[in-house]
């Protein structure tokens, strides 16, 4: 209910942010079909904490991607789920482009063998990964300093209470639709403490 | 359709006269390369067998010595930061060899390191550590292979002793910082009645054992009900492989990193990579892929897409010299596809690509 209400203001909010926006020049519009979207996400896809994650930085082939798990039930949430089934047809590929194409805050790129030992646990998940549970570097798939693309989705700047929400869907199969059950099986072997650490670590990411 | 016959067998000619000039250009260099980067040595898995557990990077010591040993890990997991033209594909090190030649049953570098200098019976030489390097920069990096005795090999010797030597220690209860080796005893390898061993290991190993460790290479798996088939191979990539690898398989970049490797086409390894070999490869997959959940496909599964994989066009066989026949003949009897009639093309005909 309380979330309802929240959804309400800012869609109210955001037709007024997005007659501002428009009369200065966006280079992409927004598409009609995205004004719902930005209720929760944001006009410019960047993310209200906590009811939306942030779309911008993510890749056009992700978010595709996605809306269509939550169509097809692979992904559960009892907002997002319903709010999915309003997207159809060229509106899908219509939002993922406006969303993906948003600016998203630089972050400094770190590649793999800047730094070979490393004190934090935390670090050495995201970098190196632990093969003793065989759990690889956050980063080979997500990209250098979790940048994401393709359809790995940008863990960098992302909201720490999202990112720990997802892990925990993957760990209890709320959420699927990874090929092999790759990420679902990583996820499984983290532990609480891990989880928290790498939603801050990401989430906090410069 | 003569005209295009025609034109077809002008352009193979033209392409077997440009590549014969191009390896005159190239055959100061040609004429250095070893002359084949030999099959790894790979036998079926023991089941449940203790592997060496290096110690954990972040006691590498300060040092001359621990530097040359962080620059080897360093090579190995961003090679693509090596400069010049010593890697010729968009390939690292540790694309293959796991965890960053860690991981048992991916090549583990500790293995390895204990395994050279090898004879080979083939052409009565031995080939040291940095020698078998050397291989691997020709042919899986596609370059022009660092110098013997250069600061690049003795930081992957060093990387590769450093892991294997402190892993032995602390299973035989050596205590102690990794003893510190020349540069001239790192780049030989292991396999030595003079290399030098804390008695306690000594005692329990012999060199021959050293050679073997649990682990080493990929694990050889049962030959395949079916015969291996690309066309099964490529149903198996779509499903299992292409998300990551691409639809072409061309990888994927972010950041300018290819942490998911190409597979094929002129940014992958050429065709006297070991991984080229159809066995290698399916041992590879059957253990390691998808990442970091090995054992997702069945053992035909493997044989099949390891097979589409290698029946694609790669970088050429650096030991081309304009004749694709001739190297099939002697360089390509194994399970491979070099030389092989692909629907309009034969596979090595290709240029390779900066060498």
């Amino acid at each position: 209910m309380k979330y309802l209400f929240t959804l309400t203001i800012s869609l109210l909010l955001s037709g007024q942010v997005l007659a501002g926006a428009m009369t200065e020049g966006e280079a992409m519009p927004m598409p009609a079909s995205a004004q719902l979207c930005a209720g929760c996400h944001g006009q410019q896809g960047q993310g209200v904490d906590p009811i939306g994650p942030r779309l911008a930085g993510l890749s056009a082939e992700y978010i595709q991607q996605q809306i269509k798990l939550f169509q097809t039930g692979q992904r559960q949430n009892p907002t997002m789920g319903p709010m999915a089934m309003t997207v159809q047809g060229e509106a899908i590929e219509q939002v993922s482009k406006y969303f993906s194409a948003q600016d998203v805050a630089d972050v400094s790129i770190h590649v793999r063998g800047e730094k070979v030992g490393y004190d934090d646990p935390t670090e050495r998940l995201v970098y190196q990964g632990d093969w003793d549970r065989i759990i690889p570097a956050c980063v080979t798939c997500h990209g250098p300093s979790g940048i994401g693309g393709g359809q790995f989705p940008r863990l960098a700047g992302q909201q720490a209470n999202y990112l720990k929400a997802q892990l925990l869907a993957w760990q209890t199969g709320s959420r699927k639709g990874d090929i092999d059950g790759v990420m679902g099986n990583i996820a499984a072997k983290l532990t609480a403490s891990e989880i928290d650490a790498l939603s801050q670590y990401f989430a906090t990411l410069k | 359709m003569n005209f295009l016959k025609k034109a077809l067998v002008a352009s193979a000619w033209l392409t077997v006269v440009f590549a014969a000039l191009f390896s005159y250009v190239t055959l100061a260099q040609a004429t250095e390369l070893q002359d084949e980067q030999a099959e790894l040595v790979s036998v079926p898995k023991e089941a449940a067998r203790e592997y060496l557990q290096p110690r954990s990077l972040a006691a590498i010591p300060e040092g001359e010595f621990g530097d040359k040993v962080r620059l080897g890990y360093k090579i190995f997991v961003d090679t693509q930061g090596l400069t010049g033209n010593q890697v010729g594909n968009e390939l690292n090190c540790s694309n293959c060899h796991m965890n960053a030649g860690q991981q048992a049953n991916a090549s583990p570098l500790w293995a390895a390191y204990f395994a050279y200098p090898a004879y080979r019976k083939k052409n009565d030489k031995v080939n040291t550590y940095e020698e078998r390097l050397q291989g691997c920069f020709t042919y899986s990096m596609n370059g022009i292979a660092p110098a013997k005795g250069s600061p690049e090999l003795v930081a992957l010797s060093a990387y590769s002793y450093w892991l294997g030597m402190s892993g032995l220690m602390d299973k035989y209860q050596v205590a102690g910082a990794v003893p510190e080796l020349s540069d001239e005893e790192l780049v030989k390898g292991g396999k030595r009645a003079d290399f030098p061993v804390p008695e306690a290991i000594q005692k329990a190993l012999t060199v021959d054992q050293r050679a073997k460790l649990p682990g080493k290479g990929f694990p050889a798996i049962d030959k395949p009900k079916l015969a291996y088939s690309p066309q099964r191979g490529k149903t198996v990539y779509g499903a299992h492989c292409q998300s990551c690898h691409g639809d072409n398989g061309q990888g994927l970049e972010i950041a300018g990193v290819y942490s998911l490797p190409p597979l094929w086409g002129e940014n992958s390894f050429n065709w006297g990579a070991g991984m080229h070999r159809v066995n290698t490869a399916a041992y590879f997959i059957y253990e390691n892929m998808p990442f970091a959940k090995g054992f997702q496909l069945s053992n035909q599964e493997a044989w099949d897409v390891a097979a589409y994989i290698n029946d694609h066009q790669r970088p050429q066989d650096p030991r081309f010299k304009g004749d694709v026949q001739g190297l099939k003949d002697r360089y390509h009897k194994h399970q491979g596809y070099y030389g092989e009639q692909v629907s309009a093309t034969v596979l090595g005909v290709e240029k390779p690509k900066g060498n």
